[in-house]
């Protein structure tokens, strides 16, 4: 089953007075549980193709498809549902909600899904337990490490356990013991729960734990391989 | 509505996350608060204690005349009821108080000094209750009886005359027929009153005496009914106006005191006005604070926008936050004013303007007064307006594209 | 341009929609502020000159207790030679004599009780505004005919007019019983009803006569040049009185009107103290926002050698920038509204009705003037560089490092 198609997507940006095309009719299909690693220097598009998959950013021209929706041709509030059920994200920085404690960041998504108190409490403390934070759970994330917020990113990313997960250099301002830990814990949730994971980087480290390995630069496909994950 | 709660809780947070802007915004709101509300609980007060013996001077919250009479005050224009057919239309109507009485001008004589003086031929039982002479408070006594043959007139106007208790004075005025009645009186007792002008104005006699006098019978020059609320009048005027055909005219008292009636009615605007004032003073802090909350949390902002939170909810947290700083301001200033009425509604003396504050048509006290309405009305009006204020950096907020919120830096 | 009031100006414009946000709430209340002073002082202004010109005058000379007690006998002996000597004196034609007395006025049909002044009909018109006001006939002539002239609305409750003739009832200054057949002459309409209603004038020496005066009066009315040269004026009749004779300013004749004008200053004045103090939160905000979101910036620069008190005095200088627009625009705004309303007049409704008790036409025309144009806007300036002190303050407890720290 292919959790996330892209036809022929197109996106051009201005900067200053230059147009950059961000992305130049690139085509990718992604099937449900892979773990792709999307590569690419600075500029070359990956951000963009992630944001498109999520609906934060609509493309040009093309198509996207996810979770069998068509959804380049959305509203802004049915994007929002559909990022609400079916997609999870967790971002380089400033993941959380400074204001709110871990639990409460991690039970957000559900609280806007609408789920019971007594249910969102006991899936936010069990994802957190999971990811490895149960005794944090009322720390706001200025009282956290720059890992432990980017676990509560990921716990709130999946508690409500999406089909896709996206990424965007989740490990860039980790020490590389910490990225680590979070890889593995990406990792094990993948296999445990077949979610599909898409992580944009430029962190060597993280390549060596994605199932697939996309090339990108100025906006196209240059290299896309399967391999062994570590 | 089920993310309310979740807004709320985002709100409140985010409200307390720059406290010491916070704390500048609440203390503005606090104060403004507090200004309105004081200044309307004075202006209140003034207004209020200016009509309300406004009304006993006139008296009345609705009188009855013959047509003729406001503007020609003379004893030939006189209500065309005896004292009889009034009594058997009006005894049982359910006013809080009525009574008829003689009006006339006349003139006093002492041995020393004559001036012109309002007469007033009254039934002192029947006006008590609303007489703005405080009967236990004269100087001697009080007229007694519609029949009582003596005289009380202010201390003031004694002191003019040379006259005082247990002295005779002279009435002067005339009939029907435009002959002079006069008559001697002895002046029983001596009245004060908040305002010097009444003492300077007003002669007391009893009705029975005046009508004889005058030689009018039992007829009267008007009739005054008392309703429970000066504020409306309609339901006395409409039970007095019921029972009298066009010979008679009736009139509110805010048509007999066109000065009082206006004054009443341009204090309610200014008090308006003055809410409004602030409020416009307080919206550019308020605007502006909002303004930078929400500049500061592009991102965070971005991020909810990401997650899958609706515009709209992001409109509705900007608005709740708004809504919060000044509720919290407006309760620290209602409980500030309260604070600061209550210990002065026993009065503030401002005798050293009692003169001036005679020309307004308002006594030398002050009694401040807090009106629930004028508490609920001010902090109704800054809600309101407040709501509409935050419409545009709200809507702004809620506007974002969560790519380029995230992005920024 | 200097280069700290560059940096400092370009500051300013780094949020302009939050520094022209504050501007705003200065703007606002310095335009209320100009307009509602100058709206204010006019009203004083036309409250005193309207009241004094009715009927009291700058000053009077009385005799001792007249003014608060106004009997018969309270004289003022030889009132016109007096009235002569001063006018003499002080080469002014603004001063006249008066007697006063309460009579009984009856026609064929009323009869009500009435003040009757004795003036001197030449001189009458220099110091009260009634003479001006005849409606109906003519003001007084001889000093001695048998002449009157009474308020509108007496004429109406009298059912009279002019030509008609009045009876006048009352007591001479002897307590003997005073009558006379007055004819009128004219009717005046001051507008004020209490003058309409209760008031009329005869010629001085024809009261006298009928009163049984016997040269004496109760009062010279005196006008100075202007209010303010009336305390000197003052002065110099006071000096020439003998002592059964005192001169009361129109503070005292008029006691009324200046507690009238303090009350209501008072309740302006505090009015225009909470704006005030709204705008000083609204700059204290904006600075102290603007002190913190700089932290790291001013870390560095701290950094690199500059000194806190020249950081304290850049956003000083920021806050004057800002205070300066505020006070410019302010000022001009409320100076233009104000000259608007001083072309087309300013009315409210139910202001007619009010300003008939104070003497006040229905439609006021404030005057623009320079300083209660400025006067505003200065104290609101002033009370904007006070906020900004507290962030400026704070500045000196920056520690580079720290301040580098946050983002």
């Amino acid at each position: 089953m292919t959790a996330v198609r892209c036809v022929d997507i197109c996106k051009t940006y201005r900067q200053g007075d230059q147009d950059i095309k961000a992305l130049d009719h690139l085509s990718i299909d992604i099937e449900k549980g892979d773990f792709v690693c999307l590569m690419s220097p600075s500029g070359g598009g990956k951000t963009t193709l992630l944001n498109a998959i999520g609906g934060l950013d609509i493309p040009d021209s093309g198509e996207v498809w996810v979770a069998e929706q068509r959804i380049d041709q959305m509203s802004k509030g049915q994007l929002a549902d559909l990022r609400l059920a079916n997609v999870g994200f967790v971002f380089q920085a400033y993941n959380l909600i400074p204001v709110l404690t871990a639990q409460e960041n991690v039970e957000f998504v559900m609280q806007v899904q609408g789920v019971p108190a007594k249910e969102r409490r006991s899936k936010s403390l069990a994802i957190l337990e999971e990811v490895g934070l149960r005794d944090l759970e009322d720390r706001r994330p200025a009282e956290m490490s720059g890992g432990q917020q980017q676990r509560v990113a990921v716990a709130r990313a999946i508690v409500s356990r999406p089909e896709l997960v996206l990424a965007d250099e989740p490990t860039a301002n980790l020490d590389s013991r910490t990225s680590d830990e979070l890889m593995e814990l990406f990792t094990e949730l993948n296999k445990n729960h077949s979610t599909t994971f898409v992580i944009a980087t430029h962190d060597q480290r993280v390549q060596r734990y994605a199932k697939r390995l996309v090339r990108m630069r100025d906006g196209r496909i240059v290299d896309d391989i399967e391999q062994d994950a570590a | 509505m089920r993310m309310l709660p979740v807004l709320i809780r985002l709100a409140w947070r985010y409200l307390w996350r720059n406290h010491r802007r916070t704390i500048v915004m609440l203390s503005a709101i606090s104060i403004g608060a507090w200004a309105m509300i004081f200044m309307t609980a004075l202006t209140r007060g003034m207004v209020d204690q200016m009509i309300t013996d406004g009304i006993s001077v006139l008296p009345g919250h609705v009188q009855l005349h013959n047509p003729e009479y406001l503007d020609d005050p003379s004893i030939t224009n006189r209500v065309s009821l005896t004292e009889a057919e009034l009594e058997t239309r009006y005894a049982d109507a359910g006013f809080e108080a009525w009574a008829s009485r003689v009006r006339v001008p006349a003139v006093i004589t002492s041995e020393r000094e004559s001036r012109g003086v309002t007469l007033l031929g009254i039934d002192p039982i029947a006006e008590r209750d609303f007489s703005f002479v405080d009967y236990d408070k004269v100087d001697g006594r009080f007229l007694e009886s519609p029949d009582d043959s003596g005289v009380v007139i202010g201390a003031k106007l004694a002191d003019t005359l040379d006259t005082e208790v247990g002295k005779r004075i002279v009435l002067m005025s005339q009939d029907p027929d435009n002959e002079i009645a006069d008559r001697g009186f002895r002046v029983v007792g001596l009245f004060h009153a908040n305002m010097e002008t009444y003492e300077d104005t007003y002669a007391f006699i009893g009705k029975k005496t005046a009508q004889k006098m005058l030689r009018i019978g039992d007829t009267t020059t008007e009739v005054v009914f008392f309703g429970n609320d000066y504020r409306n009048v309609e339901p006395t005027y409409e039970k007095v106006a019921a029972a009298v055909d066009d010979s008679m005219r009736v009139s509110r008292w805010t048509e007999v005191d066109t000065y009082l009636g206006t004054m009443l009615s341009v204090m309610d605007g200014f008090m308006l006005i003055w809410v409004v004032v602030i409020f416009l003073a307080l919206s550019f802090g308020l605007v502006n604070t909002l303004v930078m909350a929400v500049f500061e949390r592009v991102r965070e902002i971005g991020l909810m926008l990401a997650l899958g939170m609706k515009p709209a909810s992001i409109l509705g947290q900007i608005i709740i936050e708004s809504m919060m700083l000044l509720a919290v301001g407006l309760l620290i200033g209602d409980a500030l004013a309260w604070l600061t009425v209550k210990p002065l509604e026993s009065g503030i003396d401002i005798s050293v303007v009692a003169k001036g504050m005679e020309m307004f048509g308002a006594s030398s006290v002050l009694y401040p007064k807090l009106h629930m309405d004028d508490v609920i009305l001010s902090n109704v009006v800054v809600l309101i307006l407040g709501f509409l204020a935050s419409l545009s950096p709200a809507w702004r907020a809620s506007r974002y594209e969560p790519v380029e919120a995230i992005t920024k830096v | 341009m200097n280069i700290v009031l560059r940096l400092a100006w370009r500051n300013l414009w780094r949020h302009a929609r939050r520094t022209w946000l504050t501007i705003g709430a200065m703007v606002f209340s310095n335009t209320l502020l100009v307009f509602m002073i100058s709206f204010q002082f006019s009203m004083y202004g036309l409250m005193i000159d309207n009241t004094l010109q009715v009927f009291s005058g700058h000053m009077q000379v009385q005799a001792p207790g007249y003014k608060d007690d106004q009997k018969m006998r309270q004289v003022v002996l030889d009132v016109q030679p007096l009235a002569e000597r001063l006018r003499g004196e002080l080469d002014s034609e603004t001063i006249a004599a008066r007697g006063w007395a309460f009579g009984l006025a009856s026609s064929e049909e009323r009869s009500y009780g009435i003040g009757i002044y004795g003036v001197e009909p030449e001189f009458e018109g220099n110091v009260s505004n009634i003479p001006g006001l005849i409606k109906d006939g003519q003001y007084l002539g001889k000093s001695d005919a048998m002449d009157i002239v009474i308020g509108g609305m007496l004429a109406r409750n009298l059912r009279v007019g002019v030509g008609d003739e009045l009876t006048l009832l009352g007591s001479g200054l002897d307590g003997s019983f005073a009558a006379a057949v007055v004819t009128i002459v004219g009717v005046f309409e001051s507008g004020v009803k209490e003058i309409d209603r209760n008031i009329a004038e005869m010629p001085l020496g024809a009261f006298q006569e009928v009163f049984y005066m016997e040269g004496a009066g109760h009062q010279v009315v005196v006008l100075a040049p202007t209010l303010n040269d009336a305390p000197l004026v003052e002065r110099r009749i006071a000096a020439t009185l003998p002592d059964n004779l005192v001169v009361h300013d129109w503070v005292a004749l008029q006691p009324g009107l200046k507690q009238a004008i303090q009350a209501d200053m008072s309740s302006a004045f505090f009015m225009y103290g909470i704006l005030v103090i709204l705008v000083a939160f609204s700059v204290l905000n904006t600075q102290l926002m603007s002190v913190l979101e700089r932290t790291h910036e001013f870390g560095v620069v701290m950094a690199l050698g500059m000194r806190p008190g020249r950081l304290g005095r850049l956003v000083m200088l920021e806050t004057t920038l800002m205070g300066l627009i505020g006070f410019l625009l302010g000022a001009a705004v409320g100076a233009l509204l104000t000259y608007w309303f001083s072309v087309n007049g300013l009315s409210y409704p139910g202001m007619e009705e009010m300003a008939a008790n104070f003497n006040l036409p229905g439609r006021v025309y404030p005057q623009v003037s320079l300083l209660k144009t400025l006067f505003g806007p200065a104290v609101v300036f002033l009370f904007t560089l006070l906020a900004a002190v507290y962030p400026a303050l704070r500045l000196r407890r920056l520690h580079p490092v720290e301040a580098m720290r946050t983002i």
